[in-house]
């Protein structure tokens, strides 16, 4: 999974977002590492709905501007546990590796 | 970052013009959502979308389009049906070429001595037979991008003519264009694409079936290998003009009519297929064959030969999802 895909995916963890708060909201979770190019943030959702990963919420008109909210599915929390868990396993392996050097280093 | 403004502010009024244009290269669906996005976004004081900006909105639209376009599914499995037939027709073809090869050199002495013969031919077709069998293995990227570097090959031939020809005295792009082979540029093209954007050829040969498919290739083996099986069967004889356009139609009528079963699959395939060449014939009679006749076609066919190498990268890096 490309890293735009995660953040978003995370972001829509935390309930329906739009467009705007899913770009500040991955822009946070990243550490301020990725920004996500509108672009981009609207090719991964048009992705990820034909995919069934998301799907449009509902809409409303903020200073006479469309918001369409998005919301994670069933299927797409389960995408993003699979790749939460790989993750979490690629980091375990790497901190434990880091451990084992500074162990050898200091001994 | 604020919200969009309420007071009118021209520069806030050119900014959101600038982006309106830009959006045109997304669905009509998706355009509002955007611009909101893309204010809100935007900086105090920002006149013109910066160009990283403006790249990725032209990129990702398209790239939006191109997915939706080819994710529909009857031409998805037209591409599929076409990542069967082409690449095999092609090394029915090249396999035509060998015999072609074979014959000239045991009838006529008309063979350059001291060029092996057989390389010319069994080259091509040896890595023909290659993308086919990844295909069929189910790995459809993998012969995508092989096909892709034959591409380069098949691009060789007119590109060189060009090279060759120009400077040394006037002579019409076009015309050179298409005195050299345009045909293994179209069929590389569609193999490459087919495969990268389509489930591959398994998917093809479910859709078509096994008599159905062979009867298709059979049918355009005739068409396409056209000088080789005329000059097999007899070396005097030749096609050019209507003859050319009477055969590109037969290839539209085996096409159609071989894969009418699963619906509007058929013409979507004869158009794949036959289009760009009947496109090419249909051109230099009307314009009763002067060079002007035949530059737009088949600069677009150039163009969308090239335009394959974005897709099938595009496709290996797994970008372009398929729903099967």
């Amino acid at each position: 999974m490309q890293e735009p895909t995660f953040l978003i995916l995370t972001a829509l963890a935390a309930g329906p977002q739009h467009g705007y708060a899913i770009i500040t909201d991955a822009g946070r979770t990243s550490g301020g590492v990725t920004r996500l190019q509108t672009g981009t943030l609207y090719m991964a959702l048009d992705r990820l709905s034909s995919a069934g990963l998301v799907e449009p919420d509902r809409e409303d008109v903020v200073d006479g501007r469309l918001r369409r909210y998005y919301r994670l599915t069933d299927d797409g929390a389960a995408e993003l546990a699979a790749e939460t868990e790989r993750r979490r396993a690629s980091a375990a392996v790497a901190a434990q590796r880091l451990r084992a050097r500074l162990a050898g280093g200091i001994a | 970052v604020s919200a969009a403004d309420t007071k009118p502010d021209p520069e806030r009024a050119r900014l959101e013009r600038r982006y309106r244009r830009l959006l045109r290269c997304y669905p009509s669906g998706q355009r509002e959502e955007m611009l909101g996005v893309l204010l809100a976004a935007a900086r105090p004081g920002q006149r013109a979308p910066g160009a990283r900006q403006t790249v990725n909105l032209v990129a990702c639209g398209l790239a939006i389009r191109a997915r939706r376009a080819v994710a529909a599914g009857p031409w998805q499995d037209a591409l599929a049906v076409v990542s069967l037939v082409v690449p095999v027709l092609m090394l029915v073809i090249a396999i035509l070429d060998v015999a072609v090869e074979v014959r000239q050199q045991v009838t006529i002495d008309a063979y350059p001595p001291g060029i092996p013969f057989w390389r010319l031919g069994l080259v091509p077709a040896g890595w023909l037979a290659v993308v086919l069998l990844l295909g069929l293995a189910g790995r459809r990227r993998t012969a995508a991008v092989i096909a892709s570097a034959l591409l380069a090959l098949a691009l060789v031939n007119p590109l060189s003519e060009v090279v060759h020809l120009t400077g040394t005295e006037y002579v019409a792009v076009p015309l050179l264009l298409y005195t050299a082979s345009v045909t293994p540029v179209v069929l590389t093209s569609l193999a490459a694409c087919s495969l990268a954007f389509s489930a591959g050829p398994r998917r093809g040969l479910a859709i078509t079936g096994r008599w159905r498919a062979c009867l298709m290739i059979a049918g355009l083996a005739v068409v396409f290998g056209n000088p080789a099986v005329t000059y097999l069967v007899s070396p005097s004889a030749s096609w050019d003009g209507f003859g050319s356009l009477i055969l590109d139609a037969l290839t539209i009528a085996v096409a159609a009519v071989v894969t009418r079963v699963p619906g509007t699959v058929g013409w979507r395939i004869a158009v794949l297929v036959a289009g760009p060449m009947l496109l090419l014939d249909v051109a230099s009679i009307y314009f009763g064959g002067s060079t002007a006749s035949v530059a737009v076609p088949l600069l677009g066919i150039l163009l969308f030969a090239v335009l394959m190498w974005p897709v099938a990268i595009a496709s290996w890096r797994g970008r372009v999802r398929l729903s099967r």
